[in-house]
């Protein structure tokens, strides 16, 4: 199949490492996968292509207002290649009537200039079929596909057995570990649980180590978000101080993994529009590759859904002090439901399986089984 | 046929003008027209629409800026409308070879920005008018007289406003310093004592424009408002769309000019006609024989060139013979260049 992804991509931030994977994936499996457009210089193994002779399926994946290509390039899209072979992958519930959570939200037209109204008509506009990485998307024409995936061969580390990956974590010293936790990701929407997840760390960071946050906003508020009055990217440099909390900007997608591995645990956090939509996201994923243990700070139906029921061995009780100690006395436990959760994760959330999702979902439009 | 127009919307502007034009006659005809996009305060009777399912053909009407709406409206409205119901407008000859006229006014300034310009229009689709009279070198792209005359919108001489003016030139300094400073300026020098009042009515004869580069093109603002008012030339703010020909009543004699790419390419303009609404002695500084096919044989008689002083002076000292040249050329406007007949050529632009 030849497969165009409509996006856009930037090193830094949103779901490139996703797009690189399903590029990467597709080719290995005999597909020709690549995104709209010209190559781009920071990432000169991503493939590019402006070609649209033989697509089979376009993919938008929509995040921001900018992955939808602008003229002339949105006109030749259209016209070129039929409806029927155009799929939206909403990854921020944009499909969706207003949602305001906390301080998160879908849409928020002082920000991008866009209403409600003008996401839900441009994605009807690309196509009939509409997907979001949930497993059960709010609305009833709207399909679930989780679009994220997981790569075996993105993991770090591979250990045979539980007690072996204990052992090296176990004997790793500051110079490979010099993080008790770290999280990678902006400061968008995520401060609240970022907050609470120092604070409760705080009473075990001086057996563990000091906690990292990299990304962008941490360090200050952001001005656009003082000047448009955004809550939810708040952050508090005192409060980061006094827990001794390094602080780093953002980092390129393909650092990810080895940084993250630079920690004892990593927590995997969702903003509060994606909890309350059940968005999965790159991280939901990704973290898995390091060579750490993540902490679930998801619903434990989410987990169980999605990682396997392994996996709710990570995912903290009442007290997350109590579960990261008990990780450091005895990670073996920690240990076998990560590796349990990385087969479940090949097994059932590969870019193989992805492909075959996707093409599914439009040969299954093609017979009408869309719901209305 | 109901049709949507995607275009620039300026209250002072011809293009905004002549399809509020074509709106109010399309009805007559059983059809619509309206513009894309939320009403606006400043020009209430404009119409504006956004109901992009109740029109079944889109116009993308380009002048000298490639105009966008964003990409969000636009994939809407490329699914709504299939290539075959889209047309493209192209008032200011920006879909034709790259043009310079003499180091002066061109329609881009490199081969580049062409490509780009014609590379956005082909996306859009196959069918390019200009606005030109019909005619066989038009090639494959067509020909759309687009701006027409409209009788209902005539100035009768019992409600027009006195004549404050002598002489009024209306429109925009946008391309048109070359001429108006190397032919008119000159003869209005040489007459100044014998004339009334004069103003240049538009924007960026006083000053450029505030927006600076981004603007267009330096050069196409030129001027030089210290000789314009040595020469005790006004120059009022622009007025709205439906206050052109009212304004243009003012005075007994109204000059038409028309930047050189536009003249060179015989564009067709909304002020071609809307000067002859108005109650007013219509001088045009056009070719004669571009002035002829336009407005019939009578009005090589209101060409100004040559003497142009003298000219002047022979229409504001014998007004009623002007007139009936006037009245001569309004009809064959009539005739020819009503919005009925336009809405279905518009109409028949798009076939079936």
């Amino acid at each position: 199949m030849k497969i165009l992804l409509v996006t856009s991509v930037h090193p830094w931030s949103r779901s490139v490492s996703t797009i690189q994977k399903w590029t990467r994936a597709g080719r290995a499996l005999g597909h020709d996968v690549a995104v709209y457009g010209d190559p781009i210089p920071d990432l000169p193994s991503l493939p590019r292509t402006t070609d649209l002779d033989g697509v089979d399926i376009a993919v938008l994946v929509l995040q921001v207002a900018a992955d939808l290509p602008g003229m002339p390039r949105l006109a030749r899209l259209l016209d070129r290649i039929p409806r029927e072979r155009r799929v939206v992958a909403d990854l921020w519930g944009r499909f969706n009537d207003t949602v305001r959570v906390e301080h998160d939200f879908n849409h928020l037209e002082k920000l991008d200039e866009h209403q409600g109204w003008e996401w839900v008509d441009a994605m009807q506009a690309f196509s009939e079929i509409i997907t979001q990485p949930a497993l059960s998307p709010l609305r009833p024409n709207v399909r679930s596909f989780l679009f994220h995936g997981y790569e075996r061969g993105s993991v770090a580390r591979h250990y045979e057995h539980a007690g072996e990956a204990a052992a090296a974590w176990r004997a790793a010293g500051a110079s490979e570990k010099p993080y008790g936790a770290m999280y990678i990701g902006s400061n968008w929407q995520r401060w609240d649980q970022v907050r609470r997840f120092l604070l409760d760390y705080e009473p075990v960071r001086a057996r563990i180590g000091r906690a990292c946050l990299m990304g962008w906003h941490w360090d200050s508020r952001p001005e656009f978000a003082v000047r448009l009055g955004l809550k939810g990217i708040d952050t508090d440099a005192a409060l980061l101080a006094e827990l001794d909390v390094q602080v780093h900007q953002g980092v390129r997608f393909d650092e990810v993994t080895r940084l993250l591995g630079k920690a004892r645990f990593v927590p995997v956090f969702h903003r509060p529009l994606f909890r309350h939509l059940g968005l999965v996201t790159v991280r939901t994923f990704e973290t898995f590759y390091a060579d750490a243990l993540p902490v679930l700070l998801l619903p434990r139906d989410l987990v169980a859904a999605i990682y396997g029921e392994a996996a709710l061995e990570l995912v903290p009780g009442d007290s997350l002090a109590e579960h990261l100690t008990l990780a450091m006395e005895r990670p073996e436990d920690h240990w076998d439901a990560v590796l349990k959760t990385r087969r479940h994760l090949a097994r059932h959330h590969s870019f193989a399986q992805r492909l075959c999702e996707l093409e599914a979902l439009v040969r299954g439009a093609g017979r009408g089984g869309m719901a209305s | 046929m109901n049709v949507l127009f995607i275009m620039k919307t300026r209250g002072d502007a011809g293009s905004t003008h002549a399809v509020a034009n074509y709106a109010r006659v399309a009805g007559r005809h059983g059809h619509a027209v309206a513009i894309y996009g939320e009403p606006i305060r400043y020009v209430p009777d404009l119409p504006m629409s956004t109901e992009i399912e109740s029109f079944d053909r889109v116009v993308y009407l380009f002048e000298s800026e490639l105009y966008q709406i964003k990409p969000m409206h636009q994939a809407v409205m490329l699914a709504r409308f299939p290539r075959d119901a889209r047309l493209i407008v192209d008032t200011d000859g920006m879909y034709r070879p790259l043009i310079h006229l003499d180091g002066y006014d061109f329609n881009h300034r490199s081969e580049a920005e062409r490509a780009a310009w014609v590379d956005h229009v082909d996306s859009l689709g196959d069918h390019v008018v200009h606005t030109v009279l019909p005619s066989a070198r038009d090639g494959r792209v067509g020909a759309l007289p687009f701006f027409g005359y409209d009788p209902q919108s005539r100035m009768p001489a019992s409600s027009a406003p006195l004549k404050t003016y002598d002489i009024l030139h209306l429109g925009h300094n946008w391309w048109r310093w070359r001429q108006v400073s190397s032919e008119l300026l000159p003869a209005i020098g040489q007459i100044r004592d014998q004339v009334g009042r004069i103003a240049f009515v538009g924007l960026w004869w006083d000053r450029p424009p505030t927006e600076g580069p981004a603007a267009g093109p330096e050069e196409a603002f030129q001027s030089d408002p210290g000789l314009m008012r040595r020469l005790r030339i006004e120059m009022p703010q622009a007025v709205m769309y439906h206050d052109v020909i009212k304004t243009m009543s003012s005075a007994r004699i109204n000059i038409l000019t028309q930047r050189p790419l536009l003249r060179h390419l015989r564009h067709l303009t909304l002020k071609y006609f809307e000067i002859f609404c108005a109650d007013t002695i219509p001088l045009l500084m056009l070719d004669r024989d571009h002035a002829e096919a336009v407005y019939g044989p009578a009005a090589r008689e209101l060409v100004l060139s040559g003497n142009v002083a003298a000219k002047l002076l022979d229409a504001l000292r014998r007004p009623d013979d002007y007139r009936q040249v006037v009245d001569d050329v309004r009809r064959h406007l009539v005739a020819h260049h009503s919005y009925d007949r336009l809405v279905e050529h518009l109409v028949a632009t798009f076939g079936t």
